[in-house]
């Protein structure tokens, strides 16, 4: 019983992380159907900002994220500006390929600036709590809290600010927002900025538990475009159960299959869904 | 269509410089970098079915590849099966694969389709990796030999080997050539344009994917047997996402839905990333940029800039 | 067609795209520097290393790559080593493979076309085994295997030189102390790839052989894993008292942590991959309490281990990187071609480099030589004993592994 709890907890805990990934992913991809597979270069360069801020700055670990926030704000933001919007009517596969060539930019920079080293990211958070049996690190449940805080964050923007509802209105239907006088050039510069405070989120929270390194993106980005196409595209409860399910779903069947079927999961998953409903789980929209 | 006599002597002397290339560069990595190149295309090619004549994107070329390279390896070095069977046997194994992952994958379309046949090529990833038995695992199955001789044909030197491969990229363009001019070419254009009109008029949408799916599969195994047969060795990276995308990056650098598009532009690019490893961590770097230039300035890659100078000489032509 | 674009734009492309790819092509034609120059009146021979010098795996071949330019830079430093008459010295050539076999051949093909290396270091086994493939057709080459996979020698080719010593001499002594220390049971955790694999074995048949109880194979592949707590907790419901780990540090210290913030107070049998001195980047020395593995390489029990620490320091700087064993086996494998190069009289015949190694081995000056080595095997390893080290207390306890009895053949 207590592997279990110990292993729900892990999961819910990788989970949080997964969520905040895609739900970035999912605010652009569903609203401006671009697969940006640079996305997970953006969780990468929000964890080098905190460790920049907390090793060469001596920041606390609250300035370093919100300052790893502010950064990768700029960053997305800047992502739509200089590229995607210069792809605006073109194939998604053309963003694809921008997508990929930011995302080769990107870790190449990381890795000249800050070479291939794995980097340690030091957490004021280390201590660890033992509950009915389960040990379970500070950071940890930071991480769990953190992300609950920031989607209350993100529905909140979403539902009752003017700029959430015009995103919602551009995933909706982009050509009816335009009629509607909404400035969509703005607001998909917003929502990329969001989507970098969401990547920046998730890094700077998971940084101390991993380690930071160039590529560390890679594999989190392909299992994000799984919970997106499984939650809905630019459906955020969507994002947010996918993210849970499939971390807990990882978890438990590292536990009581083995650690590749563990690895296949979230592939085999999206799969058996695809199969049975081609169209996803939940309809689209927020 | 204008000029087709211009167009056969484009082609011929193309021909030919392959040809006699291996003969008159002495340079054994060269003539390597080529070959490599070559096998790849052939991939390429097959991307280039589905998404330039489909307008789908399959994300599991890296997996098929990986898959007939991995099948005619196991047959050649555990086995001892002759190239000239396992090639075919693989061929027809990633076949199949294709034919049964398109019953499902094709039931979904556009992002769906994509990310759908993305999770396909990394499942096959994983399974290769982790049936260490059959498969050697994450280092791979060394020791593939060359095919054995026909007749007085021997295939041990880089030089007959650079032209057995060359030999199959040219049927391999033939094929998705005249495949495309065909009626069956006409239907898949028909499928993507509208897959409703062309519904209306009684074209089978459906079978019409299916064997586009099928032929980019095999195309892919091809390239993955002769691969794995040229560098005496296949690993689970050449299966990978990063192959997927690196033909990706080859199919739109150089042309969708053009004849030559995907050749020029995995020479192009291979050739580019030869010369940026001098720049060892730079690579990357440089790279990047390079690919979003190129995307955002020449979206219809090399091949829509040739298109673009054919009409400038028909211009001045008159 | 991409309306909005006049004709006079798009002429411009493709005129643009004209120039640069024959820039391009030309350039990329060109070659590199040849071998064989002369550079203050020393004789330049290239010698080749193909690693991953970016991507996941760059951490690990620029360490190996420091070690090999080290040697090759206080070799120009010093003036040389004499050759037949001549005064020598190295050039390293680099190129990036980015960890995949294929590119490690290519890259092969390009050092033996454009620098005529004699000699090429390879530090992964998947390079190694496809650049064995080629080197025994002309041109030949000496490969020098940074590698402990038994299947490079098993390979039997006979201008191979595998530098890292045997893996199979430490399971008998760690098992004992483990036992005796912590009791009879053993969970496994380590690293998934062949390697692991290999040590794995090793491991559970000593363990077995000893009379302690194993549990099951709980093994993760480091290098994708980033989350260990949940493979930790599946290994700690063995009840273990003693966890055999290992694979990259980084994520190996990683395991560590997890496996002591889970409550585990037992002993940690690590496998040689991985480096006390980079683990202890990421763990304090407590949480190392109780582990054996290979003792650190700055302060190895040899008289020359100090000494080389030492130089390294000088070299990059007070605060650079601990020198690992990758630092300081492949800058001892450097300083052996050349030792061999001297002896054979020859910088271009790879045959008569590789006959000489042993002896080389045994006569390296002892200036550079950081380890006890005795010669090389027929099949091409390196012979030497090797150190590890116990944690108790705090403290690093050495142990000396002897060479394997099997009398080196030259």
């Amino acid at each position: 019983m207590t592997l279990f709890l110990q292993q729900f907890v892990n999961g819910i805990a990788l989970g949080s992380v997964y969520s905040l990934v895609a739900l970035g992913l999912t605010l652009v991809y569903g609203v401006l159907k671009v697969p940006n597979f640079a996305h997970g270069a953006l969780y990468m360069a929000g964890a080098y900002v905190t460790y920049v801020m907390l090793t060469s700055f001596g920041a606390s670990y609250m300035v370093a994220m919100a300052v790893s926030i502010a950064v990768l704000a700029v960053l997305g933001g800047s992502m739509e500006w200089l590229v995607f919007r210069r792809l605006e009517g073109k194939s998604p596969v053309h963003a694809m390929i921008a997508a990929l060539g930011m995302l080769f930019f990107m870790e190449g920079t990381a890795d000249v600036i800050w070479g291939p080293t794995f980097r340690q990211v030091p957490s004021p958070f280390n201590d660890v709590v033992t509950l009915l049996g389960v040990s379970i690190t500070e950071q940890r449940i930071l991480v769990i809290v953190a992300a609950v805080a920031v989607m209350v964050g993100l529905y909140l923007l979403l539902k009752r600010t003017l700029v959430g509802m015009s995103i919602e209105a551009m995933a909706q239907d982009r050509e009816g927002a335009l009629l509607v006088g909404i400035d969509t050039r703005r607001v998909a510069l917003l929502t990329f900025a969001i989507s970098g405070v969401l990547a920046a989120a998730a890094g700077s929270l998971i940084a101390p538990l991993l380690l930071v390194f160039p590529n560390m993106g890679e594999l989190i980005i392909l299992k994000a475009f799984v919970i997106v196409i499984l939650g809905g595209m630019g459906s955020v409860p969507g994002a947010i159960l996918g993210g849970y399910l499939l971390a807990l779903a990882e978890t438990m069947a590292g536990t009581y299959v083995s650690f590749a079927f563990s690895e296949l999961i979230a592939f085999a998953l999206l799969v058996l869904v695809l199969v049975v409903r081609p169209t996803g789980l939940f309809e689209k929209g927020v | 269509m204008e000029f087709p006599r211009a167009r056969g002597v484009g082609v011929s002397l193309l021909l030919l410089t392959a040809i006699v290339f291996p003969l008159i560069v002495d340079n054994p990595y060269l003539v390597s970098v080529v070959v490599t190149a070559y096998v790849t295309a052939i991939a390429v090619y097959g991307l280039d079915v589905m998404l330039g004549y489909t307008g789908q994107l399959s994300l599991a070329q890296g997996g098929f590849f990986g898959v007939g390279g991995y099948t005619a390896g196991i047959l050649m070095a555990s086995y001892d099966v002759s190239f000239w069977i396992a090639l075919p046997v693989a061929v027809a194994m990633t076949s199949a694969l294709g034919y049964l992952i398109g019953l499902a994958a094709l039931r979904t379309r556009g992002d769906y389709f994509a990310i759908f046949t993305l999770a396909v090529g990394v499942m096959i990833v994983i399974i290769i990796e982790r049936w260490e038995d059959v498969t050697g695992g994450t280092d791979g199955l060394i020791g593939v030999p060359a095919p054995s001789g026909v007749g007085p044909l021997q295939f041990d030197s880089l030089t007959a080997q650079y032209y057995l491969i060359l030999f199959f990229l040219v049927v391999t363009i033939y094929v998705v050539w005249s495949l495309m001019d065909s009626l069956v070419g006409r239907t898949f254009v028909a499928v993507r344009n509208s897959e409703e009109l062309a519904r209306a008029v009684g074209i089978d949408a459906g079978r019409t994917h299916q064997l586009a799916f099928v032929l980019s599969a095999a195309l892919a195994g091809l390239g993955g047997v002769l691969y794995a047969v040229f560098l005496g060795y296949i690993g689970p990276a050449m299966g990978g996402v990063q192959m997927t995308f690196m033909m990706l990056v080859y199919l739109m650098i150089g042309g969708v839905a053009s004849l030559a598009g995907p050749l020029l532009g995995t020479l192009l690019v291979t050739g580019l990333m030869q010369v940026l490893q001098a720049f060892a961590e730079y690579q990357m770097m440089a790279l990047g940029p390079i690919l979003v230039v190129v995307i955002i300035f020449f979206p219809h890659g090399l091949a829509g800039l040739a298109g673009h100078a054919k009409r400038l000489f028909q211009r001045r032509g008159g | 067609m991409m309306r909005g674009d006049s004709v006079g734009r798009r002429t411009l492309r493709l005129g643009g795209v004209l120039v640069l790819g024959t820039v391009v092509f030309l350039s990329g034609c060109a070659g590199g520097e040849s071998g064989g120059g002369t550079d203050d009146g020393l004789e330049v021979v290239n010698i080749g290393f193909i690693g991953p010098l970016s991507g996941g795996a760059a951490y690990y071949g620029r360490n190996v790559q420091r070690g090999i330019m080290m040697a090759a830079d206080e070799i120009a430093e010093g003036g040389g080593f004499e050759v037949d008459g001549r005064m020598v010295r190295f050039e390293i050539v680099s190129l990036d493979d980015r960890y995949l076999p294929y590119e490690t051949a290519t890259a092969a093909r390009r050092l033996l076309q454009q620098n005529q290396t004699p000699v090429i270091l390879v530090p992964h086994a998947g390079g190694i085994r496809v650049v064995q493939e080629m080197n025994t057709r002309e041109p030949k080459f000496l490969l020098a295997a940074y590698s402990s996979e038994p299947s490079i020698l098993e390979a039997g080719n006979p201008l191979t030189l595998m530098l890292p010593p045997r893996f199979d001499g430490y399971q008998q002594p760690w098992v004992e102390i483990m036992m005796e220390r912590f009791g009879k049971r053993l969970a496994l955790l380590p690293t998934t790839t062949a390697y692991g694999k290999a040590w794995t074995e090793a491991v559970s048949v000593e363990w077995s052989r000893q009379g302690g109880t194993l549990g099951r194979d709980h093994g993760v592949d480091y290098n994708t894993t980033t989350d260990f707590t949940g493979a930790v907790s599946r290994a700690l419901a063995d009840e273990p008292d003693v966890l055999f780990i290992g694979g990259p540090s980084q994520p190996t210290a990683l395991v560590i942590r997890a496996a002591r913030e889970q409550g585990f107070e037992g002993g940690f049998i690590i496998m040689d991959q991985a480096k006390f001195m980079e683990m202890l980047t990421i763990v304090p020395m407590e949480a190392l309490e109780g582990a054996i593995g290979v003792y650190p390489q700055e302060t190895y029990p040899t008289p020359g281990a100090p000494l080389f620490a030492e130089r390294y320091y000088e070299r990059f700087g007070d605060d650079f990187q601990s020198p690992t064993s990758e630092v300081a086996i492949n800058y001892q494998g450097i300083r052996l071609i050349a030792q061999a190069m001297h002896l054979a009289g020859t910088t271009t015949d790879p045959e008569a480099i590789r006959a000489h190694a042993g002896e080389a081995a045994r006569t390296l000056p002892d200036e550079y030589r950081i380890f006890e080595m005795d010669g090389v095997t027929e099949t091409g390893h390196l012979v030497r004993a090797v150190f590890s080290a116990h944690v108790v207390d705090g403290e690093f306890v050495a142990l000396r592994i002897p060479a394997p009895t099997s009398a080196p053949s030259h």
